[in-house]
């Protein structure tokens, strides 16, 4: 899966789980910036990004991936990895 | 979700709501129920949710993070036909809120307080090499931790509890050695839920998460990481159905769990078309996969009659046809007298369901369609969307596990109506056969032979008497629902007047089928419960049961009987009663009527029960 791709998908789970279709985000984009995106949508967030994906964030990551061009790299990496 | 926006933008609120609650009752999975309660929340933002049937005002206690299970709640409780008012107390604040008479809970005034709790509250854990009586200690301990938290909050809010149990924990480090070792983690956890369910007092009512989470598995039901980050109680993928069981529990306290099941019988109790295959070819029974999972399936059924849940039948089938399997096929598990109406012909299935509901005399809301066929299931909806309609899969194996999954039969306590429900109501049938043939309605209530017992609360019907309560809509002139516990304190008060009907006639025992309690201030007497089963309704009892009252009123020194007629969606069928019983109208305020009557004054009515110190119970015609 190209970065891209993953940059997409990830895009249309964030609409979804923050209930706003017309989100625009970019690579530096954090909690703050993005309207709905708490503490309790953050970890909805991560499941719904584990379910979209089929990866596993680790304890760790789900606290410490800051921005969304963190939480693109993380998934690309494992998804390109086969992770699948 | 299409639908739902279509109807919000042609201005049609009230079908986009009941759109939107019909779909919360079959989401599955966290995702799908994230998605309704946005579009919840977007209905919200233009108007308050139709008023629902009940209400309940509902306090949040925990020890872990609940502001994810609030909204799924809602609509959950919505979607059981309960309106609710949530007060969430903070995280882990719960010990202080449920001991302290003025904290906020205690203020917000409760019908219900829910208590969500893990293993990590837990107070006291036996250490592992601990010796059996060493670990019983410690179970008295944690148990009477957690009860007297919930005696307390009663004490103080006169509320329902509902109290959580404990899931099993994922690890195992003594192996199966832990079977034998009392102070094993997973052993101790199941002896606490096992006194819990033992020791609760009738107002706390235990949530079995134990059960609900070996059921989807104690590995997928926890996730550690979102404990450790944010204390989630239940892990996202198990939410939605912890978020049903909770609101089902709620329903049956509240008196809104469903009361019949009306089935489908082609490829829903047996395998094949009755009509097309004839009885002799249909698959049902031992020898074939299929037709051992039809058994199965007609098993659970019975199980569900046995304890008190009425079965009907919609079928589109000629009757004979529809009748034949039950008369030659002895595999068949479930017998014609079973069923307490029996629909075969070709109308739609939405118009038998409704004559169903208006010959058993309960709300269309009480009811439960299951139906193979996708498209009945879609006319039912659309017709009669107050019907729960259950979305059946293609696999009989699967059929049980559905509808024992929908909640919709959640139960508290069983009372011994519950167990003859069904005979109750094939009594009911036999009664009106007889008044068909009577000339009028008089001659019919005088050969029914009435025989009624009306005497104070007693301790060994006050389960049934409270089961009334929760549950009776149509003849209940006020609608509270007063917990068992209540109900026990007006039966020991000495300013309390209360009373029971029990009723037998030719056809059989109808149990305990009225209550009455009334508080009494100097020389005035208050109603404040006045109600009674739709089924005898008409027959002489309520205006019996005014006599016992007022000639019980009038040697306890009460003067004036005061009535109160608190209008609900479901009772106008009482809205005269007290003129029709000779008391004066004092008008209406507050949203009631109000009425009075001169005790000195009443004239006892001639009816056509007689009152009798006792009957035998088993006197059946």
């Amino acid at each position: 899966m190209t970065e891209q791709a993953v940059w997409d998908r990830m895009l249309e789970v964030m609409r979804e789980t923050f209930g706003e279709d017309d989100l625009q985000v970019t690579r530096e984009s954090s909690a703050q910036d993005v309207e709905g995106w708490d503490s309790l949508s953050h970890i909805e967030l991560i499941v719904a990004l584990e379910d979209a994906f089929g990866v596993r964030f680790r304890t760790g990551e789900i606290a410490g991936l800051k921005t969304i061009g963190e939480l693109v790299g993380v998934i690309t990496n494992r998804v390109g990895h086969g992770r699948r | 979700m299409t639908t739902l926006l279509e109807q919000r933008a042609a201005g049609r609120p009230a079908e986009a709501w009941s759109r939107l609650h019909v779909q919360a009752r079959s989401v599955a999975d966290y995702p799908a129920m994230r998605k309704l309660c946005h579009a919840r929340r977007k209905l919200l933002d233009e108007g308050s949710p139709p008023a629902q049937p009940a209400q309940v005002r509902l306090a949040l206690l925990s020890g872990a993070t609940i502001d994810q299970l609030v909204e799924p709640l809602q609509l959950a409780l919505e979607a059981a036909g309960i309106g609710s008012t949530i007060h969430a107390s903070a995280y882990n604040a719960y010990a202080r809120e449920m001991l302290d008479p003025e904290s906020a809970t205690v203020r917000f005034g409760p019908d219900v307080a829910l208590v969500i709790t893990t293993p990590a509250n837990i107070p006291a854990w036996p250490p592992v090499m601990a010796a059996e009586a060493e670990v019983a200690a410690v179970v008295d301990e944690v148990c009477e931790y957690w009860l007297n938290l919930c005696r307390t909050l009663h004490r103080h809010a006169r509320c329902d509890v509902v109290l959580c149990n404990f899931h099993l924990l994922p690890l195992r480090p003594l192996g199966t050695a832990g079977l034998r070792v009392p102070g094993d983690a997973n052993r101790f956890l199941r002896t606490v839920n096992d006194a819990l369910a033992r020791r609760a007092p009738d107002y706390v009512h235990i949530h079995d998460v134990e059960t609900l989470a070996s059921l989807h598995g104690v590995y997928r039901w926890f996730d550690h990481r979102f404990w450790y980050h944010a204390k989630q109680p239940v892990s996202f993928e198990c939410l939605v159905p912890y978020v049903r069981s909770l609101a089902q529990l709620i329903a049956a306290l509240r008196g809104r769990a469903a009361k019949c099941l009306v089935l489908d019988l082609d490829n829903t109790l047996w395998g094949g078309v009755v009509g097309d295959d004839g009885a002799a070819r249909l698959v049902i029974g031992e020898g074939d996969a299929g037709g051992e999972a039809f058994a199965e399936f007609q098993r659970y059924l019975l199980r569900l009659r046995e304890r008190g849940v009425l079965l009907a039948v919609a079928s589109k089938n000629d009757e004979r046809n529809a009748l034949e399997p039950f008369a030659s096929r002895p595999e068949m598990i479930l017998r014609r007298e079973d069923f307490v109406a029996f629909k075969a012909n070709w109308r739609l299935k939405s118009e038998n369901i409704r004559e169903i509901a208006r010959e058993l005399n309960i709300g269309l809301d009480a009811l439960v369609f299951v139906d193979d066929n996708p498209a009945e299931r879609e006319e039912v909806r659309r017709a009669l969307p107050d019907v729960r309609v259950l979305e059946l899969g293609d696999d009989p194996a699967e059929y049980p596990l559905q509808l024992d999954r929908s909640g919709w039969f959640e139960a508290l306590v069983l009372s011994a109506e519950d167990k003859v429900r069904t005979s109750l109501y094939a009594a009911d049938t036999a009664r009106e056969q007889l008044q068909s043939e009577s000339p009028d309605y008089g001659d019919y209530l005088r050969s029914l032979e009435q025989r009624a017992v009306i005497a104070p609360f007693e301790e060994r019907f006050l389960d049934r008497i409270a089961q009334l309560a929760g549950k009776t809509n149509q003849f209940n002139l006020t609608t509270r629902r007063p917990s068992r516990s209540q109900l026990a304190e007006m039966m020991a008060s000495e300013s309390y007047l209360t009373a029971y009907v029990r009723l037998a006639d030719r056809f059989g025992d109808n149990g305990l089928i009225s209550v009455f309690a009334a508080r009494g201030e100097g020389t005035d007497l208050w109603i404040e419960l006045w109600l009674m089963s739709c089924r005898v309704f008409n027959r002489g009892v309520e205006q019996q049961l005014c006599n016992h009252v007022v000639a019980a009123a009038a040697a306890a020194g009460y003067r004036q009987l005061h009535g109160v007629y608190l209008p609900t969606a479901k009772n106008g069928i009482v809205r005269e009663l007290y003129r029709e019983l000779g008391f004066a109208a004092r008008g209406s305020w507050d949203g009631a009527d109000h009425w009075l009557l001169d005790v000195g004054r009443y004239r006892p009515v001639e009816t056509q029960v007689t009152v009798v110190a006792e009957y035998a119970a088993r006197e059946v015609a």
